[in-house]
């Protein structure tokens, strides 16, 4: 049978009244869960999952789809409305989206949500359709040295969000590789600048810094500046949904988002972050008014959100061909394909095609949903911007507390969010930009290791990466990246 | 459309609400904490657990607590810390545990808590991708004791099992545990598909983990570490092929220092009651772990005798380190001298130029201060809730300070909701405090 065929008769299995009933179920309660600040998908799904291990197999994995989708949906709605990124996957999602919200354009920037998460899905579960094989064949072939041209790509790439001067984007970038420093060297397992303090064995999360400096920053820095002058009042857009120019400057972002993301979703290293703030600044480095970024682009929200979906879907590349958890979601999903029988591997779609074709059917069904489930959501939700002031920044520091706690249980974690959110607020005040400094934390131990990864395996020889091509095209096109503006710069001057 | 959507969702949170408080056992909540991320071998055996427990009806609500972090020595602080003397939580342990303190000198050990029971075992398999040019283990034990550095031992984080049989393999055929070119990945995903795509020359990891992949024929299994073939595992073990060595990568229980006797006989048996229920058998059958249950005197003479081994390879790993490829020297410094150069230049500009103006004045700062301060020191003392309203009090008199009442009502309304939603509906932990008998 060919995959069309198969696919048929996974949507057979998958298509009656109660299966869409469990579909609903399960996007509902994963984007309720995951909506909730300090539960990311991974834990979403982990809570989620012995709600159907009492169902029959094809329900269960109907109702599964839905979770998985619906969690990674879960996290914009927060990062939109209020600043506070329930996971990693949102946090581009926050900067111009709670600008957008500000503006009383909420209703727009999660439409564009929306909507751009169905593209990006439905665009990245074909793609898991037709060339699942294919794209693992060549995941496998990136190495610690390519993860490192890959990092540095990500690094020349994202130097477009630097900003205006030059000494406080470097800054900021610097102040996120410093504290990126901080916690178990991966590759000898030695404490560095932990200070004896067992809780910074692990590092900082980057979850805690951007809560830190975006939402508590925020609030700060509002009662410093305004205090209790209220200076604007936001008035909701009449119009609800999105305008006919909202559409024109979101559908190329859904689309090159997707195409960003579904591909480093493949590859089991570095999460969402990476292709969502890919997406953001290359939406931005290809924008006529790149000025608007950070006030209120609808393009920073579209881009972002169809990475991060697409990346859901490339996650489960590597997991359903070859059984490689390329994700800490993904490997809560092996646990539950093992419930079944199931052995996720290089044998799967052979020994159970019937579940993994119901499975993948009912991803384009969860799909569907989120959609039909979230565009009526989007006007109900931007009326929270409606609420006075004084309760919004209140809510939002009892949610940041509550969404910092509940990742590590540790107090420690929530003293850090207050001090950072002191230095968010005094970054402001300095027009300082904050988003380096994220990139910084997240992209500096990355290549790093992957650099020392690279080196001990060739005992130490730099020419690994010269000699490797896929590494040093990528390292190539990272140079193209930085002097190519220059070059045009020059021809239009 | 949306109320009816809202219906659905408060619906559906009371199944899964209700499904928790079906049976009637005879105790009433038992947490278990996995010191690791959703997804692990820990978090795994505590989800199992949980199922077993509820299950079979031996307990009426078991949630999983996840305090992930550096092999598990973060949860065991933690747990050490804040649950001594209690009777009603456990932590899942192990091999790895071991491993994680010495590899990070953890100031706490494992003789800090209440050992329970060994509960299961997993072998680990050398491999190497299908396409290697190692037919046979001893292919390549001879090119690694001719030249250790020129082979790249993929595996789990640093200090863990499968790092501890790399070493316990190194110093069989008499090569020193130091200079085994071990390449640590942080989970099981990244480091089968760094062994998968040839990255590395052999890999090492579960059983498990390598199955599909051994029967798929991606991985040519070259060794088991187990003592004798295991029927149906068509792989020859490390003594038949004349390393005198057997290791598994075994998980226990634990419970918190302090416990009374009873208390400590009474979740022993609770153990035991586990461990032979249906649900966790089929739960080992289908996991593919041993069943290595091991109580009482001998699992603490085990649990002796393995935390001398550990403690011994991974001593000789560190000897020498520091010339290994891997140095990190240079990088932490000049991350360091970046930020310190371009810190001052920032400041030059800042001392340079006039104090940007607020108009709000010093009292909303010092009404936020106080908040951020009195919610710090209340957290974990008094409680999530109380800790919770006073902050959204406490804020939102800072940005207006002309509604005390509708905003006490709101910040409490806020915190009960939120409390109530984390821990009753979704089971995580959230402190109670003072509020415990009440809420």
């Amino acid at each position: 049978m060919n995959t069309i065929e198969l696919l048929r008769e996974g949507f057979v299995s998958a298509l009656s009244w109660a299966h869409l009933l469990w579909a609903f179920a399960g996007v509902t309660l994963g984007t309720a869960v995951g909506v909730l600040p300090g539960i990311g998908p991974a834990l979403t799904v982990a809570l989620l999952l012995p709600i159907t291990f009492n169902l029959d197999p094809t329900s269960a994995f109907i109702m599964f789809g839905g979770i998985y989708y619906g969690a990674m949906y879960g996290g914009s709605t927060t990062s939109i409305l209020l600043n506070t990124p329930g996971e990693t996957a949102s946090i581009a999602t926050a900067i111009d989206g709670y600008a957008m919200a500000r503006q009383g354009r909420g209703a727009a920037a999660l439409t564009t949500a929306a909507i751009g998460s169905f593209v990006a899905g439905t665009l990245a579960t074909i793609a898991l359709t037709f060339f699942s094989p294919l794209l693992a064949a060549v995941a496998l072939r990136f190495g610690p040295a390519e993860y490192f041209a890959l990092a540095v790509l990500a690094f020349t790439t994202v130097s477009a969000l630097i900003g205006g001067s030059l000494v406080r984007g470097l800054f900021s970038l610097f102040l996120g590789l410093a504290l990126g420093l901080i916690g178990i060297d991966q590759l000898t397992g030695d404490a560095r600048f932990s200070f004896g303090i067992p809780q910074l064995l692990d590092g900082i999360d980057v979850l805690i810094l951007v809560i830190g400096l975006f939402a508590v920053g925020e609030t700060f820095y509002q009662a410093w500046q305004h205090g209790r002058d209220a200076p604007e009042v936001i008035a909701l857009q009449k119009f609800t949904g999105m305008s006919r120019q909202d559409w024109s400057r979101s559908w190329r972002p859904w689309l090159r988002g997707t195409a960003i993301g579904f591909p480093l979703g493949v590859l089991p290293v570095g999460g969402s972050v990476i292709p969502t703030f890919l997406s953001y600044s290359i939406e931005k480095r290809l924008s006529v008014r790149p000025e608007e970024f950070g006030h209120g682009a609808i393009e920073g929200v579209a881009g972002p959100e169809a990475a991060n979906n697409a990346a859901a879907a490339g996650v489960l590349v590597p997991l359903l061909t070859l059984g490689l958890p390329s994700s800490a979601t993904a490997a809560v999903m092996l646990a539950a394909f093992e419930q079944y029988g199931l052995q996720p591997g290089p044998l799967l779609f052979s020994s159970r095609p019937d579940l993994v074709w119901t499975l993948i059917a009912s991803l384009y069904i969860g799909n569907v949903m989120l959609l039909v489930l979230n565009l009526p959501l989007a006007s109900v939700w931007a009326r929270v911007m409606l609420v006075p002031r004084p309760l919004l920044f209140g809510g939002i520091l009892v949610l940041a507390s509550l969404g910092t706690y509940s990742l590590n249980a540790s107090m420690l974690d929530v003293v850090l969010m207050f001090v950072t959110g002191v230095v968010g607020c005094v970054m402001r005040v300095q027009d300082v930009p904050l988003v380096p400094a994220v990139l910084g934390l997240v992209l500096g131990p990355l290549a790093e290791l992957q650099f020392r990864r690279a080196l001990a395996i060739s005992e130490g020889h730099l020419t690994v990466f010269a000699t490797r091509p896929l590494c040093a095209s990528l390292l190539a096109l990272s140079a193209a990246v930085l002097i190519a503006p220059a070059l045009f710069k020059d021809r239009r001057v | 459309m949306a109320r009816r959507v809202i219906a659905a969702l408060v619906w559906a949170l009371v199944v899964v609400w209700a499904a928790g408080a079906a049976a009637q056992p005879s105790i009433d909540e038992l947490r278990i904490i996995a010191p690791a991320a959703p997804g692990g071998g820990w978090d795994q055996t505590a989800r199992v657990m949980q199922q077993a427990l509820q299950r079979a009806g031996l307990v009426r609500i078991a949630p999983v607590e996840n305090v992930p972090g550096a092999a598990g020595t973060i949860g065991l602080a933690r747990f050490i810390g804040a649950e001594a003397g209690r009777r009603d939580v456990v932590m899942v342990s192990g091999l790895i545990m071991l491993g994680g303190i010495v590899t990070h000198r953890s100031p706490v050990t494992l003789h800090d808590v209440t050992p329970l029971a060994r509960l299961t075992g997993e072998y680990e398999v050398i491999a190497v991708p299908a396409a290697s040019p190692f037919r046979t283990l001893r292919d390549l034990l001879d090119a690694f004791t001719a030249r250790p550095e020129s082979i790249s031992w993929g595996g789990g984080s640093a200090g863990g099992s499968d790092q501890i049989l790399a070493g316990l393999v190194a110093d069989a055929v008499g090569v020193s545990p130091s200079r085994v070119n071990y390449i640590a990945f942080s989970g099981g995903g990244e480091s089968l598909s760094a062994i998968l795509g040839g990255q590395v020359s052999v890999g090492i990891n579960g059983l498990a983990e390598f199955a599909p992949q051994i029967e798929a024929g991606t991985l040519r299994a070259l060794a088991i570490s187990s003592a004798e073939r295991l029927p149906g595992v068509d792989v020859p073990t490390l003594r038949e092929q004349g390393i005198a060595v057997d290791f598994e990568n075994w998980r226990s229980l634990v419970a918190p220092p302090g416990v009374t006797a009873a208390d400590r006989a009474r979740l022993e048996s609770l153990v035991g009651a586990m461990v032979a229920s249906a649900p966790w058998r089929e739960a080992l059958a289908r996991y593919r772990w041993l069943d290595r249950y091991l109580t009482g005197d001998g699992f603490s003479r085990f649990a002796a005798a393995e935390e001398t081994r550990v403690r011994d390879v991974l001593r000789k790993f560190a000897v020498g380190k520091e010339s290994s490829g891997a140095a990190p020297e240079p990088y932490p410094w000049l991350v360091i001298a970046g930020l310190v150069i371009t810190g001052a230049l920032l400041a030059r500009q800042v001392l340079r130029s006039a104090l940007p103006a607020n108009n709000a004045g010093r009292a909303p700062v010092i009404l936020l201060a106080a908040a951020a301060v009195l919610h710090l020191l209340l957290l974990e003392r008094a409680g999530f809730v109380l800790a919770a309203a006073g902050l959204f009090w406490l804020a939102a008199r800072a940005f207006d300070p002309r509604h005390p009442i509708r905003d006490g009502v709101f910040a409490a309304v806020v915190s009960v909701s939120s409390y109530l939603l984390f821990v009753r509906v979704l089971h995580l932990s959230l402190p109670a405090g003072v509020l415990a008998g009440w809420l």
